[in-house]
Protein backbone atom coordinates (compact mmCIF):
# COMPACT_ATOMS: atom_id res chain seq x y z
CA UNK A 1 0.00 0.00 0.00
CA UNK A 2 3.13 2.34 0.34
CA UNK A 3 4.68 1.40 -2.40
CA UNK A 4 1.53 2.17 -4.89
CA UNK A 5 1.26 5.50 -2.71
CA UNK A 6 4.84 6.48 -3.35
CA UNK A 7 4.92 5.15 -6.85
CA UNK A 8 1.44 7.67 -7.60
CA UNK A 9 3.73 10.19 -5.80
CA UNK A 10 6.59 9.67 -8.09
CA UNK A 11 4.63 9.70 -11.19
CA UNK A 12 3.32 13.13 -10.44
CA UNK A 13 3.83 16.27 -12.57
CA UNK A 14 5.83 18.24 -9.15
CA UNK A 15 7.86 15.43 -8.42
CA UNK A 16 8.97 14.67 -12.21
CA UNK A 17 9.88 17.78 -12.66
CA UNK A 18 12.07 17.67 -9.70
CA UNK A 19 13.46 14.97 -11.13
CA UNK A 20 14.17 16.21 -14.86
CA UNK A 21 15.17 19.95 -13.05
CA UNK A 22 18.70 21.28 -13.61
CA UNK A 23 18.97 23.85 -10.39
CA UNK A 24 15.62 23.58 -8.70
CA UNK A 25 16.22 20.12 -6.81
CA UNK A 26 19.48 21.59 -5.81
CA UNK A 27 17.85 24.20 -4.24
CA UNK A 28 15.04 22.43 -2.87
CA UNK A 29 17.82 20.65 -1.01
CA UNK A 30 19.51 23.56 0.35
CA UNK A 31 16.23 24.92 1.49
CA UNK A 32 15.57 21.75 3.69
CA UNK A 33 19.05 22.06 4.67
CA UNK A 34 18.02 25.67 5.56
CA UNK A 35 15.63 24.62 7.51
CA UNK A 36 16.81 21.84 9.85
CA UNK A 37 19.67 24.44 10.62
CA UNK A 38 17.17 27.05 11.54
CA UNK A 39 15.06 24.27 13.52
CA UNK A 40 18.22 22.47 15.30
CA UNK A 41 20.41 25.59 15.77
CA UNK A 42 17.30 27.28 17.70
CA UNK A 43 16.29 24.43 19.53
CA UNK A 44 19.65 23.62 20.98
CA UNK A 45 19.86 26.67 22.78
CA UNK A 46 16.35 26.43 24.46
CA UNK A 47 16.75 23.09 25.07
CA UNK A 48 20.31 23.31 26.90
CA UNK A 49 18.20 26.09 29.05
CA UNK A 50 15.71 23.09 29.85
CA UNK A 51 18.70 20.74 30.86
CA UNK A 52 20.01 23.81 33.43
CA UNK A 53 21.93 25.96 31.12
CA UNK A 54 22.36 29.74 31.54
CA UNK A 55 19.38 29.03 34.78
CA UNK A 56 19.15 32.00 35.78
CA UNK A 57 17.80 33.67 32.25
CA UNK A 58 13.78 32.56 32.77
CA UNK A 59 12.58 30.05 30.34
CA UNK A 60 9.69 32.26 28.85
CA UNK A 61 12.34 34.62 27.79
CA UNK A 62 14.57 32.31 25.51
CA UNK A 63 11.07 30.23 24.25
CA UNK A 64 9.49 33.75 22.87
CA UNK A 65 12.46 33.96 20.29
CA UNK A 66 13.77 30.37 19.65
CA UNK A 67 10.45 28.82 19.50
CA UNK A 68 9.41 30.52 16.56
CA UNK A 69 12.92 29.71 15.03
CA UNK A 70 12.36 26.23 15.74
CA UNK A 71 9.16 26.33 14.20
CA UNK A 72 9.62 27.74 11.05
CA UNK A 73 12.38 25.65 10.93
CA UNK A 74 10.44 22.93 10.92
CA UNK A 75 7.83 24.39 8.50
CA UNK A 76 10.61 24.72 5.90
CA UNK A 77 12.35 21.49 6.39
CA UNK A 78 8.67 19.27 6.02
CA UNK A 79 7.41 20.57 2.66
CA UNK A 80 10.95 20.95 1.01
CA UNK A 81 11.77 17.25 2.51
CA UNK A 82 8.49 16.05 1.03
CA UNK A 83 9.36 17.42 -2.39
CA UNK A 84 13.13 15.25 -1.97
CA UNK A 85 11.29 12.13 -0.72
CA UNK A 86 8.74 12.66 -4.02
CA UNK A 87 11.35 12.42 -6.42
CA UNK A 88 12.58 9.17 -5.08
CA UNK A 89 9.33 8.14 -3.84
CA UNK A 90 9.95 4.36 -4.37
CA UNK A 91 13.55 3.79 -3.40
CA UNK A 92 13.11 5.79 -0.32
CA UNK A 93 10.24 4.14 0.99
CA UNK A 94 11.70 1.13 0.58
CA UNK A 95 14.78 2.14 2.83
CA UNK A 96 14.31 1.16 6.75
CA UNK A 97 16.43 4.23 7.52
CA UNK A 98 13.44 6.02 6.13
CA UNK A 99 10.83 4.77 8.47
CA UNK A 100 14.04 5.41 11.05
CA UNK A 101 14.29 9.01 10.42
CA UNK A 102 10.03 9.20 10.12
CA UNK A 103 9.79 7.72 13.70
CA UNK A 104 12.74 9.88 15.18
CA UNK A 105 10.56 13.16 13.79
CA UNK A 106 7.56 11.27 15.45
CA UNK A 107 8.90 10.97 18.25
CA UNK A 108 10.89 14.39 18.51
CA UNK A 109 7.68 16.72 17.86
CA UNK A 110 5.46 14.40 20.22
CA UNK A 111 8.12 15.17 22.91
CA UNK A 112 7.67 19.13 22.21
CA UNK A 113 4.15 18.76 22.25
CA UNK A 114 4.08 16.94 25.47
CA UNK A 115 6.57 19.35 27.00
CA UNK A 116 4.10 21.88 26.00
CA UNK A 117 0.83 20.48 28.16
CA UNK A 118 3.11 19.87 31.07
CA UNK A 119 2.66 21.71 34.53
CA UNK A 120 6.51 22.03 34.59
CA UNK A 121 6.39 24.10 31.03
CA UNK A 122 3.12 26.35 32.15
CA UNK A 123 4.41 27.20 35.57
CA UNK A 124 7.89 28.04 33.74
CA UNK A 125 6.28 29.78 31.04
CA UNK A 126 3.94 32.47 32.99
CA UNK A 127 6.74 33.11 35.52
CA UNK A 128 10.41 34.88 35.54
CA UNK A 129 11.08 31.83 37.42
CA UNK A 130 15.17 31.01 37.14
CA UNK A 131 16.19 27.33 37.70
CA UNK A 132 14.59 24.18 35.85
CA UNK A 133 12.96 20.86 37.09
CA UNK A 134 13.55 16.93 36.27
CA UNK A 135 10.85 17.06 33.78
CA UNK A 136 12.26 19.79 31.91
CA UNK A 137 15.12 18.34 32.24
CA UNK A 138 14.14 15.17 30.34
CA UNK A 139 12.46 16.79 27.58
CA UNK A 140 15.51 18.70 26.52
CA UNK A 141 17.46 15.89 27.10
CA UNK A 142 15.00 13.93 24.90
CA UNK A 143 14.89 17.01 22.16
CA UNK A 144 18.69 17.00 21.41
CA UNK A 145 19.33 13.72 21.25
CA UNK A 146 16.18 13.18 19.02
CA UNK A 147 16.85 15.99 16.35
CA UNK A 148 20.18 14.89 15.97
CA UNK A 149 19.09 11.79 15.18
CA UNK A 150 17.19 12.93 12.84
CA UNK A 151 19.83 14.59 11.06
CA UNK A 152 21.98 11.91 11.48
CA UNK A 153 19.36 9.58 9.79
CA UNK A 154 18.66 12.45 7.26
CA UNK A 155 22.61 12.68 5.81
CA UNK A 156 22.80 8.73 5.92
CA UNK A 157 19.98 8.52 3.39
CA UNK A 158 22.10 10.48 0.89
CA UNK A 159 25.38 8.63 1.71
CA UNK A 160 24.24 4.52 2.18
CA UNK B 1 47.89 44.87 10.75
CA UNK B 2 50.68 42.61 9.89
CA UNK B 3 49.23 39.76 11.92
CA UNK B 4 46.09 40.04 10.16
CA UNK B 5 47.47 39.70 6.79
CA UNK B 6 49.41 36.56 7.86
CA UNK B 7 46.20 35.26 9.06
CA UNK B 8 44.33 35.64 5.81
CA UNK B 9 47.08 34.25 3.44
CA UNK B 10 47.09 31.28 5.60
CA UNK B 11 44.17 30.82 5.51
CA UNK B 12 43.15 31.45 1.88
CA UNK B 13 45.96 28.69 1.12
CA UNK B 14 44.93 26.18 3.50
CA UNK B 15 41.16 26.64 2.23
CA UNK B 16 42.66 26.60 -1.52
CA UNK B 17 44.41 23.32 -0.63
CA UNK B 18 41.99 21.60 1.60
CA UNK B 19 39.58 23.06 -1.83
CA UNK B 20 41.29 21.15 -4.66
CA UNK B 21 41.66 17.74 -2.56
CA UNK B 22 37.78 18.10 -1.84
CA UNK B 23 37.09 18.70 -5.58
CA UNK B 24 39.15 15.72 -6.80
CA UNK B 25 37.55 13.17 -4.41
CA UNK B 26 33.74 14.48 -4.25
CA UNK B 27 31.51 11.74 -4.97
CA UNK B 28 34.31 9.44 -5.89
CA UNK B 29 36.01 8.08 -2.86
CA UNK B 30 34.37 4.65 -2.89
CA UNK B 31 35.72 4.22 -6.55
CA UNK B 32 39.00 2.70 -6.93
CA UNK B 33 42.00 4.99 -8.88
CA UNK B 34 42.71 4.14 -12.69
CA UNK B 35 40.04 3.73 -15.57
CA UNK B 36 38.00 1.13 -15.77
CA UNK B 37 35.67 0.12 -18.79
CA UNK B 38 32.83 -1.45 -18.74
CA UNK B 39 31.10 -2.54 -22.19
CA UNK B 40 27.48 -4.04 -22.33
CA UNK B 41 23.75 -3.20 -23.01
CA UNK B 42 21.21 -1.01 -20.89
CA UNK B 43 18.76 -3.15 -19.44
CA UNK B 44 17.02 -0.32 -17.42
CA UNK B 45 17.21 3.76 -16.66
CA UNK B 46 16.71 5.28 -13.09
CA UNK B 47 17.47 9.02 -14.95
CA UNK B 48 17.53 12.39 -13.08
CA UNK B 49 18.35 14.36 -10.09
CA UNK B 50 19.81 13.06 -7.15
CA UNK B 51 21.56 10.44 -8.86
CA UNK B 52 21.10 9.10 -12.22
CA UNK B 53 22.04 5.51 -13.35
CA UNK B 54 22.18 2.68 -15.99
CA UNK B 55 21.41 -0.99 -15.32
CA UNK B 56 23.94 -2.71 -17.58
CA UNK B 57 24.32 -6.23 -18.90
CA UNK B 58 28.20 -7.04 -19.47
CA UNK B 59 28.63 -10.18 -21.34
CA UNK B 60 26.13 -11.86 -18.73
CA UNK B 61 27.07 -9.88 -15.77
CA UNK B 62 24.67 -7.57 -14.35
CA UNK B 63 26.12 -3.98 -13.18
CA UNK B 64 25.33 -0.53 -12.23
CA UNK B 65 26.61 2.58 -13.83
CA UNK B 66 26.42 5.38 -12.39
CA UNK B 67 25.86 8.17 -14.98
CA UNK B 68 24.89 12.51 -14.24
CA UNK B 69 22.42 14.72 -13.26
CA UNK B 70 20.06 16.26 -15.81
CA UNK B 71 22.41 18.84 -16.02
CA UNK B 72 25.30 16.89 -16.35
CA UNK B 73 24.29 14.31 -18.80
CA UNK B 74 23.05 17.34 -21.17
CA UNK B 75 26.40 18.67 -20.39
CA UNK B 76 28.14 16.23 -21.87
CA UNK B 77 25.42 16.06 -24.68
CA UNK B 78 23.68 12.53 -23.54
CA UNK B 79 19.56 13.15 -23.93
CA UNK B 80 17.22 10.97 -21.61
CA UNK B 81 16.15 9.09 -25.12
CA UNK B 82 19.45 8.21 -25.91
CA UNK B 83 20.04 6.45 -22.64
CA UNK B 84 17.21 3.42 -23.08
CA UNK B 85 16.97 -0.35 -22.87
CA UNK B 86 18.97 -2.32 -25.61
CA UNK B 87 21.44 0.72 -26.53
CA UNK B 88 25.02 -0.95 -26.34
CA UNK B 89 27.27 1.05 -24.01
CA UNK B 90 30.78 1.39 -23.07
CA UNK B 91 31.65 3.19 -19.89
CA UNK B 92 35.10 4.09 -18.49
CA UNK B 93 35.64 5.80 -15.31
CA UNK B 94 35.99 4.29 -11.52
CA UNK B 95 34.79 1.06 -10.49
CA UNK B 96 33.66 0.22 -7.02
CA UNK B 97 36.69 -0.33 -4.37
CA UNK B 98 34.16 -3.31 -2.91
CA UNK B 99 34.72 -6.14 -5.36
CA UNK B 100 31.55 -8.19 -4.52
CA UNK B 101 29.53 -5.18 -5.93
CA UNK B 102 29.43 -5.11 -9.90
CA UNK B 103 29.19 -1.05 -9.32
CA UNK B 104 30.99 2.11 -11.51
CA UNK B 105 30.86 5.98 -11.61
CA UNK B 106 30.79 7.03 -15.14
CA UNK B 107 33.46 9.32 -16.36
CA UNK B 108 32.55 8.89 -20.03
CA UNK B 109 30.59 6.73 -22.20
CA UNK B 110 30.64 5.96 -25.62
CA UNK B 111 27.56 4.89 -27.83
CA UNK B 112 28.37 4.20 -31.84
CA UNK B 113 31.85 5.78 -31.58
CA UNK B 114 30.62 9.00 -30.01
CA UNK B 115 32.40 9.91 -26.38
CA UNK B 116 30.70 11.82 -23.99
CA UNK B 117 32.48 13.50 -21.36
CA UNK B 118 30.88 13.83 -17.88
CA UNK B 119 33.55 15.18 -15.72
CA UNK B 120 36.33 16.60 -18.65
CA UNK B 121 38.14 17.49 -15.86
CA UNK B 122 38.83 14.21 -15.03
CA UNK B 123 41.15 11.78 -17.22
Amino acid sequence: MLTAFAAALQDTDLATALRQSFWVYPLVNAGHIVGLALLFGAIVPLDLRLLGVWRQVPLAAMSRILLPVAIAGLLLAVPTGALLFSVRATEYAAMPLFGVKFALIACAIANALLLRLSLAWTVHEHSELAGTTPRLQLAGALSIGLWLAVITAGRMIGYL
Amino acid sequence: MQRRSILTGSFALLTAGLGRAAWAHHGWRWTEDGNFELTGVITATRLGNPHGILEVDAEGEAWIVEVGQPWRNERAGLTDDMLVEGVEITASGGRSADPSENRMKAERVSIDGTVYELYPERD
